[in-house]
């Protein structure tokens, strides 16, 4: 239950920094850090342009959320005590980054990955990158990537495992956002699509086949109940469009009539 | 029954008198042809507007908190909400359609020309009033299409010399858009303008009949009429009798842009209503591309073409006072198109000139 409570409040904070994020991008774009990087040159200014076309810059997410400091200050930016924390080590990123993503940071060291950390294991960065972090897909489990440390396998029957609840959320983000842009409140079944996405990509850190394989089906379930409610409102605008198209047809049709009869009248005079 | 209905009503007030006078023995010219229609397409979507809009008013609340999500109550909750919402939205859209064809029938056929032109400088506020229906309407559902056209809109108003910021602040009822913004369009929206209107088109229909329906300038028997100094309505003898014989007409001519309307809302709404209509308003994130209606195209391009926004603003103005003038312009009797090579050439012209500047609109 308490666990159940932390991901709600968990995904709540996520909706509020995804719903005031055209707020806070403006924001970032006035940051100190960005004008300051973004005139030098090579190492220093590389994280500009890679941060610009991330999926933190899209949600707001800029320097000081994860680096401290105070932005508004160009002698001030990186001074410790106002609270800039720099490049964190090899062992610290997943610490670092799960100041925020509290629940995958569990996940993680709950892990095979996790449990290696400290002998040489991989961290968040390994494979989501630093600035230029992208949305977390199922791309990210691929021969080129994962063949760095170890042999794919396992790997690649993970991803199987998970594909089709991928595409099935996918497809239903697509069509909910098809009925939001016509009009129909989709905010209660985007609200448990975006649960169940957290959710699922909790899995994605679990290196335990037989889990995610017991867990998918799980989230197939809760998938599928979504996709009848969409497919109930999909029905429904068919209906609307059959009946559309008969009222339209004998409007047509008493057009014609008239048309028609007037023309008997034309004879006539 | 209905015999007795009629002699009731006879008897009171000459009721089969006022419906020969005005059906029967109200005769038309025999070349009357379909454009003539379009003033009854629009007295019947006119209808519609004020029907479905008083349904709407049922459930909207005109309050920044609560516009948006009575929006959504209406087309989520309310039953048939969506339809009644769509037919009065997209509905806007048709009427502004017919009256620009109505507009330039009026003028191809030279029929706003003397003694007719209360007829048409009445149509052309009337035009005007429709429009301003539209921008004040635009408004009221509060999403981010509503809030940031109708910021892009106020604004062009600071263009004014001296005034002009005096009237973007009198326009929304503060420095920005807003709550004082939003009372102000509702009331015009669903008090004053109307009210306008209705009086508007009751004057426009009386001096129709006053005046009598002008003959269509074609044919080899159409010979342009010598207008006196003196009143005189002007009769057909030997026409067509309005009742059955127009009225079916009409009737055919209204089913088919009720037809229209009912395919643009069932199937195509989104033409008119696009995806920012249905986001609630954000005054800190500002939409990309945020552009007017297609009707309004083309007088947010000509601000951007000329080099200061005044010259916009005096170009549009003068195009609107020529519009508004016309008929006291242009004096000559002939009404045949043929016989008007300048007239007609200019009116191409315009036409052309609109819609390019209103794709560029779209496109800029």
């Amino acid at each position: 239950m308490m666990t159940l409570m932390v991901r709600n409040i968990g995904a709540l904070i996520v909706v509020f920094l995804l719903t005031g994020s055209g707020f806070s991008a403006a924001l970032a774009a006035e940051s100190v850090c960005l004008q300051c990087h973004a005139g030098l040159e090579g190492r220093l200014a590389a994280p500009v342009a890679a941060w610009d076309s991330s999926i933190h810059a899209q949600n707001g997410i800029s320097c000081p959320d994860c680096h401290g400091g105070d932005p508004t200050d160009f002698a001030m930016a990186m001074d410790p005590e106002r609270g800039f924390v720099g490049v964190p080590e090899h062992g610290e990123i997943p610490e670092f980054c799960g100041r925020c993503h509290v629940g995958v940071k569990e996940d993680y060291f709950d892990s095979g990955h996790g449990r290696a950390l400290h002998s040489g294991g991989p961290q968040c960065v390994t494979c989501h990158g630093n600035h230029a972090v992208q949305t977390a897909s199922l791309a990210l489990i691929n021969r080129e990537d994962c063949s760095r440390c170890h042999e794919y396998g396992r790997a690649e029957e993970i991803k199987a495992a998970m594909l089709d609840t991928d595409r099935l959320l996918a497809g239903i983000q697509s069509d909910l956002d098809g009925l939001a842009k016509t009009g129909i409140r989709v905010r209660e079944m985007e609200g448990e699509t975006f649960a169940l996405r957290n959710d699922f990509h909790r899995l994605f850190h679990t290196v335990d086949v037989e889990r995610v394989r017991e867990q998918t089906a799980a989230f197939q379930q809760r998938g599928g109940e979504i996709r009848t409610e969409i497919e109930a409102v999909q029905e429904e605008l068919t209906t609307r469009k059959l009946l559309g198209a008969g009222a339209a047809g004998l409007l047509f049709l008493v057009s014609v009539i008239c048309f028609l009869i007037r023309k008997t009248y034309r004879d006539e005079e | 029954m209905r015999k007795r209905l009629l002699d009731f009503l006879d008897v009171r007030l000459g009721i089969r008198d006022i419906l020969e006078q005005n059906l029967t023995k109200y005769l038309l010219p025999r070349n009357v042809n379909i454009w003539y229609t379009l003033g009854a397409v629009l007295l019947t979507l006119f209808s519609l507007q004020f029907v479905t809009g008083i349904l709407l008013l049922v459930y909207y609340v005109p309050n920044p908190d609560e516009a948006f999500k009575s929006i959504e109550t209406i087309m989520n909750d309310v039953p048939y909400g969506w339809l009644i919402r769509y037919l009065h939205a997209v509905g806007s859209n048709v009427i502004v359609i017919v009256l620009l064809l109505h507009m330039l029938s009026v003028l191809f056929m030279g029929s706003y020309k003397k003694p007719r032109e209360f007829t048409w400088v009445s149509g052309f506020i009337l035009f005007n009033l429709a429009l301003a229906l539209c921008l004040t309407g635009y408004l009221l559902p509060w999403s981010q299409l509503s809030f940031w056209a109708t910021t892009v809109a106020t604004e062009a108003a600071g263009a004014v010399p001296v005034i002009g910021d005096g009237l973007v602040r009198f326009l929304r009822g503060g420095a920005m858009v807003g709550n004082a913004t939003l009372g102000r369009f509702f009331a015009l929206h669903v008090m004053v303008l109307p009210a306008g209107l209705a009086a508007l088109i009751g004057f426009h229909l009386f001096c129709v009949r006053r005046i009598g329906i002008s003959k269509p300038p074609f044919g080899e028997e159409y010979v342009p009429t010598e207008v006196k100094d003196k009143f005189v309505h002007e009769e057909h003898p030997g026409g067509i009798p309005f009742f059955p014989n127009y009225a079916i007409k009409d009737l055919a001519v209204i089913s088919f842009f009720l037809g229209l309307l009912v395919v643009l809302v069932f199937f195509a709404p989104g033409l008119f209503i696009p995806p920012a209509a249905f986001e609630p308003a954000d005054p800190f994130t500002t939409p990309a591309h945020i552009k007017p209606e297609w009707y309004f195209l083309w007088a947010y391009q000509t601000l951007k073409i000329f080099p200061s926004e005044f010259l916009g603003l005096a170009s549009q103005g003068a195009v609107m006072a020529l519009l508004a003038l016309l008929p006291f312009l242009d004096r000559g009797r002939e009404r045949r198109p043929a016989r008007r090579p300048l007239f007609v050439t200019c009116y191409l012209l315009g036409i052309l000139l609109f819609a390019a500047i209103s794709i560029w609109g779209h496109y800029s």
